[in-house]
């Protein structure tokens, strides 16, 4: 039995990926779960589902504890070396991550493959929706599934228009995947739970949430306190008029920089 | 209500954030304007529904089914305490004020309990993921009112609360937005003076449900207002109706329509037969401003 | 026949098309929603020609069957937890009137959204069948079953098919998915009795008919004969079945004890078992599929073959103990000579159940079985 835990966030799809596999294993006459770990995510909210796959029908219905294979969709989160807590000696982490394997900061006794879906699907889906991108990657390294397998599976889902750029990027993804080598990074994954946030009520930090920073420039503020009225998060205090953002609240929605007036606050991209 | 400025809104918050709403989560929103207005001597009241409040106030909760009966037994707890100087609040979604919640709501009305009603309408059940409630507008995609060869949206226009717990004569009812934040918060002031059954409707738009970029949460509410497809109105005693947001010339509905992925399906017919609905209800709203009567 | 990868709700949803329900009511509820927006579709896709209601909340849901199944529509509805506790005052009725409805019950513990199986439980005294199933196949297929014996005439009485939220309601797995034909041929269209049509009415018949207890009781413990039959045809046509119908025995052959378990913790036993076996150990799995009518017969003739039975709850009835361990020991009283017969509380509230759990707790049982002394003969996992 082949175990695979994904990590992403609400809305990447990292649960669709998960189906998406169980349907191209299941096309090749193979068993297979997918689980996905549902609290109350929101979006933007890191999300965690699994994938068990087999030979005969699966039974066990406990969560995957030790994979032999993890999967992380969202470039920030692919920056933690919790991802891979638990990863089975030997085992495969895939990351969406920008550069070549040896650069990245994670290691441990397993290898490491990354792919840079999130350029791949902008430059196909025009959507940082990098589920399908990562798939394509998995598909090579690991070749449990056929990309054939993958892209009926795909259509099926997505038909039109969508469905095909999706295979795009999953081919994209399939020539462009690094493929893997020992992960030699100076940070270990503790044994500490990978990160997945469920329930209701308060957070300690949401930073990660982020893909775009606000980033106010005090100088062009006109001291109008809308960015901070509207702000859901409580993140902005004003501090002698002028609005001063809290990153742990930040989500990141842009609410503050679609609002204000003088164009005083920029959206940075989060650098991974 | 009362009128205010930017300035005038208090500076202390009593929403505890980071919460674990979506991003720019409209109902988020709504509970800190509101909660920002009430203050600490506050018992909030909740029952199942989005995590978007989690207030530093006090708090309880209760099954779905029965804000109504909660609040009143809140209020009259309080009351038997002598402690008139403590609020009994509902932060109740559209789900658990429209619709499994109503005859609690309505009965809680009729006996014009000592109770402010906050209902952060985002026009759906969101919690479980999008379904219709009766707040839900006409044509609106949502899962139980899917889009297909035999699928329009939701069948039906929404229904109308606030006049109906205006006719059960309790001293306020108000609608508000999220966008219009002075506005907002004047009500909430107004309302915490009195006493008995007060009922604030609040439109809060949802990014995930409705089908919008998070960044547009505010645009989308303030285009609500404009066009008419949300009107600011509020109504005293059962008897004296006031619209606090009258422009001269109503933006197209079209506007408010086309940025929402919920709506994306609409036909220019559906367009305009939801545009006409609006005219005539703004015609007839524009009536009772004048007159100043709430027809009960 | 296809195959096709589907969570759990979705296989409630097909199974309730492939039933040709005409008319499902239901009121969205975490973890049973989606199976709500699953027949939306299917009816929006005209997949399915049903009446579909989005009632204000479930105390509507249920009378909204119960209506329509009085009147004479093969009726669907669904829920979970809080949704389940809510519809307590009609599903009374529902038995009472003896009326066909079937209902997926997406179980869901009262205290949070993870699944546990005190909500359909707290119904045992409402009159419903209750079965609990262990994976998808098993809610599709138990949902077309379900209209069978619901619908015999020697039954009439109203069905629950309870099924672990998250464990299967969002688990994707392949599904094979029967032929409408084939679905057709097993379940007949469904007739009212009485009919309240007009021109078959009588004026004379009673307003309101409820059947009194005795009656009521007995066709209910009568209706495991017909649960049987159904569970043996279902097999010979779609080439599954499940145990008897109301339990099923995993590799007892030759064991000196055997572990009970319901829903999914069944399903993940069987690994546990297999390990166990392959070691050499003398123990075997009980699947309790039907809760009410209780299997009193099962359990006597597995308790006279065994020394130790470890019964599995994914509940409490709080103040009194494990519904599956209280009937368990109730059903062995009469034996001549009594297994030992130890208790486990497990998975409430979502907890997970490990395969090395059901290891730890079927050793504990094997320990019963050679007659050494375990304590304590309940136990919270
Ligand atoms: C009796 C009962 N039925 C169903 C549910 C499931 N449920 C929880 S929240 C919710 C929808 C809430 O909708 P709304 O009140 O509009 O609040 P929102 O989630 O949109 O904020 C539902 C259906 C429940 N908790 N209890
Ligand atoms: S991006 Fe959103 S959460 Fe962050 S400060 Fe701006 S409004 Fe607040
Ligand atoms: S909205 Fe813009 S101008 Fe107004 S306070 Fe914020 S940053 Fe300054
Ligand atoms: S679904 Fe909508 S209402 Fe619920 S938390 Fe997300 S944005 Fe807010
Ligand atoms: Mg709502």
């Amino acid at each position: 039995m082949i175990e695979i835990r994904f990590h992403g966030r609400g809305g990447q799809g990292a649960v669709t990926a998960s189906r998406l596999i169980a349907e191209a294993v299941a096309k090749e006459g193979k068993y297979a779960q997918a689980i996905p770990m549902y609290g109350t995510e929101r979006r933007g909210a890191p999300v965690t589902a699994y994938v068990r796959i087999d030979y005969r029908p699966i039974r066990r219905r406990d969560l995957v504890h030790e994979p032999d294979i993890v999967i992380v969709i969202d470039p920030i989160l692919s920056r933690k070396p919790s991802v891979a807590a638990g990863l089975k000696s030997g085992g495969l982490l895939l990351l969406n991550y920008p550069t070549p394997p040896e650069e990245v900061e994670i290691g441990g006794d397993f290898m490491v493959s990354t792919v840079d879906a999130t350029t791949i699907a902008l430059e196909t889906l025009g959507r940082p929706i990098t589920n399908t991108a990562v798939l394509g990657a998995f598909s090579r390294v690991t070749g449990i599934t056929k990309l054939k397998s993958l892209e009926e599976a795909i259509l099926k889902r997505f038909p039109g228009e969508i469905g095909k750029r999706n295979v795009e990027a999953l081919r994209r993804a399939y020539e462009e995947v690094h493929l893997p080598k020992p992960a030699k990074g100076p940070l270990r994954p503790r044994e500490e739970e990978p990160p997945h946030v469920t329930g209701y009520g308060v957070l300690k930090s949401v930073a990660d949430w982020r893909v775009f920073r606000p980033v106010v420039d005090l100088e062009k503020c006109v001291g109008c306190r809308l960015c901070w009225i509207y702000c859901p998060e409580t993140a902005i205090s004003l501090v002698d008029e002028k609005p001063i953002i809290d990153y742990d609240k930040c989500k990141g929605c842009g609410i503050c920089v679609h609002e204000c007036p003088v164009k005083a606050i920029e959206f940075v991209r989060e650098s991974v | 209500m009362e009128k205010l400025t930017i300035k005038d809104i208090p500076l202390e918050e009593y929403t505890i954030t980071p919460g674990s709403a979506c991003q720019g989560c409209g109902p988020a929103l709504a509970a800190r304007l509101v909660f920002k207005a009430l203050g600490d001597k506050v018992i909030r009241h909740g029952v199942p529904s989005c995590p978007d409040s989690v207030t530093r106030t006090p708090h309880t909760f209760s099954v779905f089914e029965s804000a109504g009966a909660a609040l009143t037994g809140i209020s009259r707890a309080l009351k038997v305490l002598g402690r008139d100087d403590v609020l009994a609040v509902g932060f109740i979604g559209d789900g658990g004020t429209y619709d499994i919640g109503f005859q609690a709501l309505s009965a809680a009305a009729e006996r014009n309990e000592d109770i402010l009603w906050f209902c952060k309408n985002n026009e759906a059940y969101m919690n479980t993921g999008i379904q219709r409630s009766s707040a839900t507008p006409l044509y609106a995609w949502t899962t139980t009112t899917q889009v297909g060869p035999r699928g329009r949206g939701k069948e039906t226009p929404r229904k109308n609360l606030p006049f109906i717990v205006a006719a059960h004569h309790v001293p306020y009812v108000a609608t508000a937005s999220i966008a219009f934040p002075t506005d907002l918060i004047g009500k909430v002031l107004h309302a915490k003076r009195l006493r008995g059954f007060r009922f604030i409707d609040i439109l809060c738009p949802c990014p995930t449900g409705w089908r919008f970029d998070p960044s547009r949460t505010i645009e989308v509410a303030r285009l609500a207002v404009q066009t008419g497809m949300w009107a600011l109105y509020e109504i005293i005693d059962g008897r004296e109706f006031r619209l606090t947001y009258k422009p001269k010339k109503l933006k197209p509905v079209e506007e408010y329509l086309r940025i929402q992925g919920r709506f994306r399906h609409l036909t220019d017919g559906e367009i305009e037969e939801i545009q006409r609905m609006v005219d005539e209800n703004w015609e007839r709203l524009l009536k009772l401003d004048e007159e100043g009567e709430f027809p009960l | 026949m296809t195959v096709e990868v589907m969570v759990g709700n979705k296989a409630a949803a097909t199974g309730a098309k492939l039933s040709r329900v005409q008319v499902a009511v239901a009121f969205p509820v975490t973890p049973q929603t989606t199976i709500v927006e699953y027949l939306n579709e299917f009816i929006t896709k005209g997949e399915m020609d049903c009446e579909f209601i989005n009632v204000e909340g479930e105390l509507s849901a249920q009378v909204v069957v119960q209506a329509a199944s009085r009147i004479g529509a093969r009726t669907f509805c669904c829920t979970s937890g809080p949704g389940c506790l809510y519809m307590h005052h009609p599903m009374h009725d529902t038995s009472s009137l003896r009326l066909p409805v079937v209902m997926a019950v997406v179980h869901r513990g009262n205290k949070g959204m993870q699944p546990d199986h005190t909500d359909l439980m707290s119904h045992i005294m409402t009159g419903w069948i209750q079965w609990y199933v262990e994976n998808n196949q098993e809610v599709l297929d138990s949902i077309i079953m379900a209209y069978r014996v619901a619908e015999d005439m020697r039954v009439r009485i109203p069905i629950a098919v309870g099924y672990d939220g998250y464990i299967l309601s969002y688990t994707a797995e392949p599904v094979d998915v029967p032929e409408q034909e084939e679905v057709d041929d097993f379940l007949p269209p469904y007739k009212p009795t009485p009919s309240l049509m007009p021109e078959d009415f009588d004026p004379k018949a009673p307003l309101w008919w409820r059947v009194p207890w005795e009656e009521h009781h007995k066709v209910i413990v009568d209706a495991k004969e017909v649960i049987k039959e159904v569970n043996e045809e279902f097999g010979k046509r779609f080439g599954r079945s499940y145990g008897n119908g109301l339990v099923e025995e995993y590799r007892c052959e030759d064991a000196e004890a055997v572990i009970v378990a319901m829903g999914t913790i069944a399903s993940t036993a069987r690994d546990a078992i297999d390990n166990l076996k392959a070691e050499g150990k003398p123990i075997g799995l009980v699947k309790l599929k039907c809760l009410v009518p209780f299997p009193y017969e099962d359990f006597q003739r597995i308790g006279s073959e065994v020394r130790a039975i470890g019964m599995i709850d994914r509940n409490v009835c709080l103040g009194v103990g494990g519904v599956g361990h209280t009937f368990i020991r109730n059903a062995i009283y009469d034996l001549e000579e009594r297994p030992k017969v130890l208790g486990f509380h497990a998975g409430l509230a979502g907890k997970e159940v490990k395969v090395s759990d059901i290891e730890r707790m079927a050793e504990k049982v094997l320990k019963a079985a050679r007659g050494e002394s375990v304590s304590p003969l309940v136990e919270w996992v």
